[in-house]
Order: C-alpha cells, then sequence, then structure tokens
C-alpha cells in the first residue's frame, strides 16, 4: 500500500528499499513506506540517496539514473555510502565529484548500524538548533583547563594535573621558568619548551 | 678547537668534495658535529649558499658557535626563524654564506622562488633517518633537484637504529633525498677501531644494588608490565605480536612498534586494548622514574597518576580504569612508594617528638659556645626556631623515612677518593694535563638538578643512607604543600590550605634562604670546623648550587666572591647531544662520574681521550645492578651493532635508483588540457598558467602540499583567513584529519568556518582526511580524547531523543549530521589518505578556472590589519582554548596582545577592555582561578 508522504515524524521510505537491511538498524523514529524519488526522506527538505559500494561496483549506472531523477528536488540532499569493499579509494573519487557537479552531500559509514545512526539522527535533529556544534561557553574550570593544556603538544592529562596542582593557576603556569617547569615530575626539556612556546613566543612575526 | 682524529679526516676526505651528494651514518658520539662544523667551514664564503635544514634550534645555536670558535664568524652561521620578515630573508639569501633554515619556511621560500634556487650551492639535511615520502625534507629535495642539478647535497644521521623499519628502509631515504653514495662509519669500522683502541681510559665501573624496597617495586613494575603484555595479546590472538616481550618493552620504540601492528585494526579492537597499549608506555616510564627521581617525587608522581587516573574530566569516578592498577603488583608499588618516604602511625608520638626536640636544644647549646669561643656573634639566632618549626609542618602520625637514592652514597665516596687522588697527584707534584675539574654526567637535567642539590646540602658526617636528610627533609615539606591542593581538587573550591601554600610559596620563591638557611649555617660551620681537623673536607663547591650562607661568616671577600680555583669545581651535567664533546674539550677533566650509563658518552670519553695525547682520564661509572638500567645499556649496545650490521647488509644488496628529470613530462601534460575542446565545446579561453592550488601556510605542516606538488600542481602559499586550501575561484576546502575533527567539533571552531566559507564561496568543502595505513573508518574517532566523553562503545551509545542529548555526549557522527543540517552546502570529502585526496583534488580542478592568491587572501581578512603575516599556530591554539576568546576575537586579541603571557600578566580591567566586560571577566578569573586563595591570605 503506497501512500503519499505524509508530514508527520517519520522517516519516509521509497518501497524499493524495503528489502534494505538498514532498515533494521533504524531505531528510535517511525518509518513508513512512500512514494518518493529519493530512498529515504528524512525531512520536509531533506533526502536521501542510499548506496553500497558493492552494489555500485556490479552496476555503476545506477546512481547516476537515480541522481537523474532526483533533480532539483530538495535543498540538502544526501547520498549515503555504505563502504563494504576494500578498494574503497576510486569509486569515493568518482562518487564526490558527480555529488559535487549536482549539488550532494556525501555521507560514508562502514556498517549497517552507523547507516541507521545516521539516517536516524537527520530525522531527530531536523529541528535542532546547531548550539551543539557552536562554541560554548558554559563548561568548568578543569575541563576549559585540561582542553587548554592538552591544546599544546606533548602535554597529556596527567601533566595538566601536576601543573594544576604545583603551579596553581592558569596564569602561573604562564609566568613560570623554564627550570621551574623541568622540575616536575615528569616534564622533559621538549615538553617544557613546547609550553613556553606556545605561552611566551609572540602571535605573529612583525613582517 | 680538538684536532680531528685520523677517521674523522679519513671521513671529512671522503665527503668533503661539493660536486657530490652522499648519505653519511656515523655511530653516536663519535664527533659528527665536529665533521659538520669542519665540513661548514671548508664550504663557507660569501660566494656560496649552503643551507643547513632539519636542525633544532639547540643544534642551530651550538653549531653556530662551534663555527665561531673555530673561525667562521664574518658572518657565521645565520639562523632563519619565523620571527624573520619576508625581505630580510630574500636580502640574506642573496647575500649568501652559511645559514640555517628551517624546513617549514624553506618551503614556502622555495615555492616563492624568495630564494634563488638555482644559486644554491648546496644543502645539508641532519637528521636524515627521519625523512620519509610524506617529509617536508623529502619535498624540499624534490624543489631543489627539479631547478639545480649541480648543487651538492649532504645528509647526515648518527641514529641507524631509526632506520629499520619496513623493507628495505636504507634505499627508501635515499630514494627520497635522490642520493646514490651511502657511507656507514659504525664503531666497529676498522679505521675508528684502530683509533680509539691505542689509548683506553681508565674506567671503573661500579655495580651498585637497588635499596630493597626499590627492588620490590622495581620487580613489581615489571610484573605489571609482563601481566599487561600479556593481556595485550592474549585479547588480541588474530595478530603476530610474538615478538613483543618484556625486554624489547623497556625502549620507546616498543610503542610504535606495536602501534603499526595496530594501526590496520585499531577501530576494531576496543578501548581496553588501547588502555593496554598507553599502559605499558605509562609503566616503562615509571621504572625510568624509580631509578632517577628521588623517592619523594616519585611517590609524588604515583600519586598524579592515580589522580588523574580514578577520575574524569567532570571529576566523577572513571569507568576504566588501568587494569594494572588494580592487580595486587600495583598495589605493592603504591605502598612501597609511600614507604620509602613516610610511616603513617596512628598512635601520638608525643615522647620522641620532645626528645628529638631536646636533641635539636642541646645541639644549639653546643654551636652557642662554639660560637662564644671564636668570638663571634651567632648568626640570626633562628636556629633552633628554624629546627623546631621544621617539626611544626610535620603532620601528626607521620615518621618520614625519607629513603636516599643508593647512588647518592656511592657518589659521595667517589668524590672522596677522587680528592685523595687530587692530593696524591699533588704530592707527587709532576705536571699533570688537564683541569681537577670533576664532570659528573647524569641521564637528564632534573636528575642533574637533584645531583647538585644533594651535593650542595650533603652532610658528610652522617652516617651512610642519610646524608641528604637536610635536603629531603625540605622536599617533604613541600610535598605535604603540593598533596594539600591534589586533595583541593575533590574539594573542588580553591580553600586549600593557605598557611601552608603562604610558607610554601615563600619557600619556593626565594630559594633556600629563609627557612633552610639557618640550617644551612650550621652546615657550613660544621664543614668548617672539621676543616681544620681534614684539609680535604671543604676542598668542594659545586659550581651553581654553591650553599649561600658560607659567605656570612668570613670577612676575607676574595675567598667567597673570588673565582673557585678549578681543583675545587664539581660540574653536574646531563647528557646531550654533541656538545658534550665541546664540554669534554672545554673543562678538560681528568674525572668523570657517569651517573646513569650512557653508550655515546663513553665514544665521547673515548674521542677525548685520543684527542688530547698525555692526559690520563678515569671514569667511574655507576649502573644499578640488575635493574632495568643494566638491561636497557646492554641491550641498547646490541640494538645499534645489530642495526648497523643491517644498513651494511642491505647497502651491499641494494638496488640503485634511476632518478628521472620530471620536467619533460610535466610540460606534454599541461599542453593537452589547455588544446582539449573536449568540454564545453572549447568555450573557455585557452589558458598557458599550469594548475594551481593556494595553500594556507599553516597547511605546511601536514603531508598534502609535498603531495599536491609531486602530482605536478604549482602551490601557492598564502596566509588564507578563510579555509585551507582553494582549488579554484569557487572551491574552498577545510582539510581537518580525525583528530582535529573531534576537537573542532568540541571547540565549536568547526561551524564558524564552515559560515566563513559559506559566505564567501559558492562550493564550501570539508575534507575529511584519515591517515594512510590506519583504518579508514570513523569508529576510530570513539577513543581520540576519549575523556571528553563516556567512553562507552558506539552500537550501544546512541543519541536518544532531543531530550537525552545533553546528558550523552553525542557522537562525532551526530555532529556531522547536524553539520549538514546547518550548511546544506558544504560538501564532505572523504578521503583515505593524502594520496587519495590528490587524487581528488586534481580530479575537482580539471577544466575548471585558476584560482587568484590574491583574492583568496583578501578574502575574510577584512577586519585584519595584519594579513599574510607569519603565525605562532601553538599559541593561537592556546589563546582560542580560553574562555571569553571566539573565532570572532581571537585576531583581534592577537594584535593587541603580543603572548599568551603577556595576557596573563594584564589585570582584569586590561584584558576587559580587549574583549568587553562580560568575557573579559570569564577570561580573567579563568586565568587567575586557584592563586585566589594565595593572594586572599
Amino acid at each position: 500500500p503506497v501512500v503519499l508522504p505524509g508530514t508527520g515524524n517519520n522517516i519516509i521510505i521509497n518501497p524499493n528499499q524495503r528489502l534494505n537491511p538498514v532498515l533494521e538498524c533504524i531505531r528510535n523514529v517511525g518509518k513508513e513506506f512512500g512514494d518518493i524519488v529519493a530512498d529515504f526522506q528524512v525531512g520536509r527538505t531533506t533526502a536521501v540517496l542510499y548506496l553500497s559500494l558493492k552494489y555500485h561496483r556490479l552496476h555503476p549506472e545506477y546512481i547516476h539514473t537515480r541522481i537523474e531523477r532526483l533533480g532539483h528536488a530538495y535543498n540538502l540532499r544526501v547520498l549515503l555510502i555504505i563502504c563494504d569493499v576494500s578498494e574503497h579509494q576510486e569509486p569515493i573519487r568518482e562518487l564526490t565529484k558527480t555529488c559535487l557537479i549536482n549539488n550532494i552531500t556525501i555521507m560514508v559509514a562502514w556498517s549497517y548500524d552507523e547507516a541507521g545512526l545516521y539516517l536516524s539522527t537527520y530525522k531527530q535533529f531536523e529541528y535542532k538548533p546547531p548550539d551543539l556544534i557552536k562554541e560554548r561557553l558554559d563548561k568548568d574550570y578543569n575541563t576549559i583547563l585540561r582542553t587548554a593544556l592538552t591544546s599544546i603538544n606533548k602535554v597529556n592529562k596527567t601533566d595538566v594535573e601536576t601543573l594544576r596542582t604545583s603551579l596553581g593557576s592558569f596564569s602561573d603556569i604562564a609566568t613560570s621558568s623554564s627550570d621551574q617547569l623541568q622540575n616536575l615530575p615528569g616534564f622533559g626539556q621538549v615538553k617544557v619548551r613546547r609550553i613556553k612556546d606556545a605561552f611566551e613566543k609572540p602571535f605573529r612575526n612583525k613582517a | 678547537m680538538t684536532s680531528l682524529l685520523p677517521f674523522h679526516k679519513e671521513i671529512l676526505e671522503e665527503i668533503h668534495d661539493p660536486s657530490t651528494s652522499e648519505l653519511l651514518i656515523l655511530a653516536r658520539g663519535l664527533g659528527l658535529r665536529r665533521l659538520l662544523c669542519t665540513l661548514m667551514q671548508i664550504y663557507e664564503s660569501p660566494q656560496t649558499l649552503v643551507l643547513l635544514v632539519n636542525a633544532s634550534q639547540e643544534e642551530e645555536s651550538a653549531i653556530g658557535e662551534e663555527l665561531g670558535i673555530m673561525g667562521c664568524r664574518k658572518p657565521g652561521l645565520r639562523l632563519v626563524g619565523y620571527e624573520l620578515g619576508k625581505k630580510d630573508r630574500q636580502e640574506l639569501y642573496k647575500k649568501g654564506g652559511l645559514i640555517s633554515v628551517t624546513s617549514r619556511i624553506l618551503v614556502v621560500d622555495m615555492l616563492q622562488s624568495d630564494i634563488p634556487i638555482n644559486l644554491i650551492t648546496g644543502i645539508i639535511i641532519l637528521h636524515a633517518e627521519r625523512v620519509t615520502a610524506l617529509s617536508l625534507e623529502a619535498f624540499i629535495v624534490r624543489l631543489y633537484r627539479e631547478k639545480n642539478s649541480a648543487g651538492f647535497l649532504k645528509a647526515f644521521t648518527d641514529q641507524p637504529e631509526h632506520i629499520t623499519s619496513g623493507m628495505s628502509p636504507l634505499k627508501n631515504i635515499m630514494k627520497e633525498l635522490q642520493l646514490r653514495t651511502v657511507h656507514i662509519y659504525p664503531r666497529f669500522h676498522e679505521t675508528i677501531k684502530s683509533t680509539l683502541e691505542s689509548r683506553k681510559a681508565d674506567v671503573i665501573e661500579l655495580y651498585q644494588r637497588l635499596t630493597e624496597p626499590m627492588e620490590d617495586i622495581h620487580h613489581a613494575i615489571v610484573q605489571c608490565m609482563t601481566t599487561t603484555l600479556s593481556e595485550l595479546k592474549r585479547s588480541n590472538t588474530t595478530l603476530d605480536l610474538d615478538d613483543l616481550n618484556i625486554e624489547s618493552a623497556y625502549f620507546r620504540s616498543f610503542d610504535m612498534v606495536v602501534r603499526r601492528q595496530l594501526d590496520p585494526v585499531w577501530h576494531k579492537v576496543g578501548p581496553k586494548t588501547k588502555q593496554l597499549v598507553s599502559d605499558l608506555a605509562t609503566l616503562r616510564q615509571l621504572l625510568n622514574y624509580l631509578l632517577t627521581y628521588d623517592s619523594l617525587s616519585f611517590h609524588a608522581y604515583l600519586e598524579a597518576l592515580v589522580a588523574s587516573n580514578t577520575i574524569n574530566a567532570t571529576g566523577n569516578a572513571r569507568q576504566h580504569q588501568s587494569p594494572w592498577m588494580l592487580t595486587d603488583a600495583a598495589n605493592v608499588i603504591f605502598q612501597t612508594a609511600k614507604r620509602r618516604c613516610y610511616t603513617v602511625t596512628s598512635a601520638k608520638r608525643k615522647s620522641t617528638a620532645e626528645s628529638s626536640n631536646a636533641d635539636v636544644l642541646d645541639d644549639a647549646d653546643a654551636w652557642d659556645a662554639l660560637y662564644e669561643a671564636e668570638g663571634r656573634q651567632p648568626p640570626n639566632a633562628g636556629n633552633n626556631q628554624g629546627k623546631e618549626a621544621r617539626k611544626a609542618w610535620l603532620p601528626d602520625g607521620i615518621d618520614p623515612v625519607l629513603e636516599e637514592l643508593p647512588k647518592w652514597d656511592l657518589l659521595a665516596d667517589i668524590l672522596q677518593e677522587i680528592e685523595e687522588e687530587m692530593i696524591r697527584q699533588e704530592s707527587l707534584s709532576t705536571t699533570v694535563l688537564g683541569s681537577n675539574t670533576v664532570l659528573i654526567m647524569a641521564s637528564s637535567t632534573r636528575s642533574a638538578a637533584l645531583i647538585r642539590e644533594y651535593l650542595s646540602s650533603m652532610d658528610v658526617s652522617a652516617p651512610k643512607g642519610a646524608r641528604g636528610r637536610k635536603m629531603m627533609e625540605r622536599k617533604l615539606k613541600s610535598h605535604f604543600w603540593w598533596k594539600g591542593r591534589l586533595a583541593t581538587r575533590k574539594q573542588d573550591d580553591g580553600k586549600g590550605r593557605p598557611d601552608i601554600s603562604r610558607n610554601h610559596s615563600e619557600n619556593r620563591n626565594k630559594g633556600n634562604d629563609s627557612g633552610s638557611g639557618s640550617a644551612e649555617v650550621s652546615e657550613a660551620l660544621k664543614r668548617k670546623d672539621k676543616a681544620r681537623q681534614d684539609r680535604s673536607a671543604n676542598r668542594r663547591r659545586v659550581r651553581g648550587g654553591a650553599p649561600p650562607a658560607i659567605a656570612k661568616h668570613d670577612s676575607d671577600f676574595d675567598t667567597h666572591y673570588g673565582l673557585v680555583p678549578p681543583q675545587q669545581t664539581i660540574i653536574v651535567r646531563a647528557y646531550s647531544d654533541d656538545v658534550d664533546d665541546q664540554v669534554l674539550w672545554e673543562v678538560k677533566p681528568r674525572f668523570i662520574v657517569m651517573f646513569e650509563p650512557s653508550l655515546e658518552f663513553i665514544r665521547r670519553i673515548e674521542v677525548y681521550k685520543n684527542s688530547s695525547p698525555g692526559l690520563g682520564v678515569r671514569v667511574y661509572f655507576m649502573i644499578y645492578q640488575l635493574s632495568c638500567e643494566e638491561h636497557k645499556y646492554l641491550a641498547g649496545l646490541r640494538r645499534e651493532k645489530e642495526s648497523f650490521e643491517r644498513l651494511i647488509k642491505e647497502r651491499g644488496s641494494m638496488l640503485l635508483p634511476i632518478f628521472q628529470t620530471q620536467t619533460s613530462g610535466k610540460g606534454e601534460n599541461t599542453f593537452i588540457k589547455t588544446i582539449s575542446s573536449r568540454f564545453a565545446g572549447g568555450r573557455k579561453e585557452l589558458s598557458t598558467t599550469p594548475p594551481q592550488v593556494i595553500v594556507d601556510m599553516r597547511e605546511f605542516r601536514s603531508t598534502l602540499p609535498s603531495l599536491l606538488h609531486a602530482s605536478s600542481l604549482l602551490i601557492i602559499p598564502a596566509t588564507l583567513t578563510v579555509g585551507d586550501y582553494v582549488l579554484t575561484p569557487d572551491i574552498c576546502v577545510e582539510r581537518k584529519s580525525i583528530p582535529d575533527l573531534v576537537s573542532s567539533f568540541n571547540s565549536g571552531r568547526l561551524y564558524t568556518q564552515c559560515e566563513l566559507m559559506s559566505v564567501h564561496y559558492k562550493q564550501p568543502i570539508l575534507l575529511i582526511e584519515f591517515e594512510e595505513n590506519k583504518s579508514f573508518s570513523l569508529e576510530t574517532v570513539s577513543e581520540l580524547k576519549s575523556y571528553a566523553k563516556p567512553s562507552s562503545k558506539y552500537p550501544s551509545k546512541k543519541p536518544a531523543g532531543p531530550s537525552d542529548t545533553d546528558r550523552a555526549a553525542p557522537s562525532v557522527q551526530s555532529k556531522l549530521v547536524l553539520l549538514t543540517l546547518h550548511f546544506p552546502r558544504v560538501r564532505i570529502i572523504w578521503s583515505s589518505s593524502p594520496y587519495a585526496t590528490t587524487d581528488i583534488f586534481n580530479d575537482l580542478k580539471a577544466n575548471n578556472y585558476e584560482p587568484d592568491s590574491a583574492r583568496a587572501v583578501a578574502i575574510g581578512a577584512e577586519d585584519d590589519p595584519e594579513a599574510g603575516a607569519g603565525v605562532n599556530a601553538a599559541a593561537e591554539e592556546l589563546l582560542r582554548c580560553l574562555p571569553g576568546i571566539t573565532a570572532k576575537n581571537v585576531k583581534y586579541v592577537m594584535s593587541k596582545v603580543q603572548s599568551v603571557r603577556e595576557l596573563c600578566e594584564m589585570s582584569n580591567e586590561q584584558v576587559q577592555e580587549i574583549l568587553g566586560v562580560g568575557p573579559g571577566k570569564a577570561c580573567w578569573e579563568f586565568m587567575h582561578k586557584g592563586e585566589k586563595s594565595r593572594s586572599a591570605t
């Protein structure tokens, strides 16, 4: 029974995907079959084409006919690739080019589980604001300190702990001398130099 | 400078010819630096342009100095760092001479034709063992050979152990450097052997046993390593891990071997294996620290380790602890390490404390009497107070044990013996070469500092094993303070213990003059007293760490502020690279103590001894018996020999690569492309410019630019504000390696970058680049920086409904989804390796217009007055992490402030002026949190 795409909270699935093992892996969202051009419609303006590289190897022309039929519909068009062959470099290169021309974004998954995750996440995040990936300020002191100091090459979390406990605040660390740093357990010359470079070398040269 | 030995001359004769190019592999410690400097001295002239590449900062300055000593002063070796502007560099290259350049800068200069490549006389490459197909040095050589086939290229290395991985490692290096000749000089080379073995140094080997607790810990650590290793093997039965054994695990290269085995399946192995691999590294470090750190630092390090392992970033208990930490052996490690420092008794020890106090008082009385007899004022009368105070800080119920490293006693004995020997030789009054300075060599600057501290506060009269008591007590005091700070983490509000902390900070800042100064006085007096009876007791001062208090008593200025005569000095140094040769030669010691074994240094002594005939050198060689130190030393010897043998064998059977000139093929290629009218019916104008890519300066840290160049694209370096690569006027690419991707999702930087790209370019692209030979899968991501999120594995974790996502940290996959939803125009390139990226880039560039570099630089840089200048990436990265600093204002901050340190030193108001009130306050408070408790009291 083919129904017209509704407006509800379900992922609309093209009936030709009926035997796709990915369907089992789409969890936490509703599913319904519907007459659509794409393989999955995961939002009002978002559509997904599905392609397994194994299949692509056998029928290289298939995906092009699908893309052609898609035309200019949808705002965000995704090609979900299942990378299930070991010789992936060549097909991915070729598909990248095709998709760039046709305004399609590629997502690569390595297992059905992961592909299912992508599909259900697209639906769940349909109206989600981008706060998750924007810069945030509401982190606690220790986390920021850790991220800041570990951004310096060679500094690990044990070192952060040592720095915090033996020197004190961030500015104490910034103003401490090389000798002082060198005397901390676990600090060698290279690490100390890296830290000094990050803290004391000027941001820009004068040129 | 020293005279060159016969084998040095032989090598120089082989390699000095400026018309040939070759690779020299020399055993470590045989004076590579000296050879290099002699060679550079030969080449130095204003008519030549010789570049030194791949030298570290220390090496650059040391080579420059040595050249100066040898007489190359006008102008000698000049250094090019990123601080030097573009114009100045061009000037410098034009003037010629010897120039040391950082690889990254040289690549950019070569690409921008700031350096006349065809006029380069030659390039000298250090650390040739690090050259791979992907390294910048290979890129440099390729650029160099494209335009200059006449110049020489001399590559040097003294690390044969590094040239062992892969099928034919030597050939690969030579192929990348485009060399056809290699000279190999191991220690067992005939000429070297005959030279060095004619005169041998007088070596005394001292085998010191570990103390019982140390032995226990040593044993327990090895046991932990064994269990960890067998656990690793058991959990990865499919892998061929049989050749991994506990002996090889002592070396740092072991990590690389394991990673290389596991990399292709790294995404499958699960967090447990990953934990095990990193545990092995930690344990190896512990072994090393056990032998070199004093008992308190070792204990402190263990405690920090436990603290960072049991608590995750958010302060909750961590789920996946390192398995070794839960074993019995680990318990032995922790308990014994603690027992080496102090024991905790529950009973109050009032009586003993009192009795010891009485002792102290008695002592003090005796001192007073002594002072009176000498007719002088007792020094600052704080003697007994100081001693009582020292007892006061000791918490109740704690008995200090303060075990000392057994080598310290041995060292004291050796110094005694050396003194006696010196006196004996003096009485013989024959003229002896060399100075009486004693040179002590240790493995790290840290242990050198420790020895220095020990010697300067050593109590000669104390029984064995307690001579460094004073120093240890001082350390114990600061240890308790430190423990207080470690504990505050759990309470989280930085109240701490202000009285102790202030006490300590004074102590730390002023070194040891206030609290321990009085103690020093008595010690100095004791020593002085002894000197009367025994003239040798006061002979030695330690250079650098001389106790300051001695000077107080004597009226004679010269004896204390004048120069210390060389026979009384002891120099403590850490092993470093070839600088040691220079030290030996300048100091000319007759007595050398090797506190820790070092293969290279023994050879240096051999060379030193042989190049100064008539000098009698005595070497004391200390090693812990039956420890990993001994084993490491012997295995190191064996490894070096084996790798040399392998290299010689490979040289014998090597097929020499033929280097084709690339230029012919390239011209043809572009020609075909230009006249092709197949696409768009020849609508485009013919472009005669070769295909080009604009690359951000910062990207030269990665391997991609080199590979792009190899695929015959023209690379144009520029400082870009938006994007990393500009392929065509419309296509802009932001490259992210996997760790980058995770961190820039976390910091929110990627969002801003995509925002900017979308505004300025029609085709914004995010390139996700995986690494060559590593698994091509995003699941690897779950372990990277795993402390940032709970480390449950992927299938079980689902970003459940919107209400739950705040609780469970979302995966990279779901963040990617969110990114594409918000930037439907951003395309993603999934590239399994930089090689694959090159192919894709070439594909995308085909039949498109070439980008314009001036336009690319200007895009997005409107508000930045200094667009195009060089950038200190590490500092910028650090700055970005601070609260209150966003991608939007970071540029502005960098133009206002010189360095992070400067920002830290600003007042609250100044910071607020730059960042605005709210963010400025947040930033300032972040930087100064933790010290509040101290300034408040």
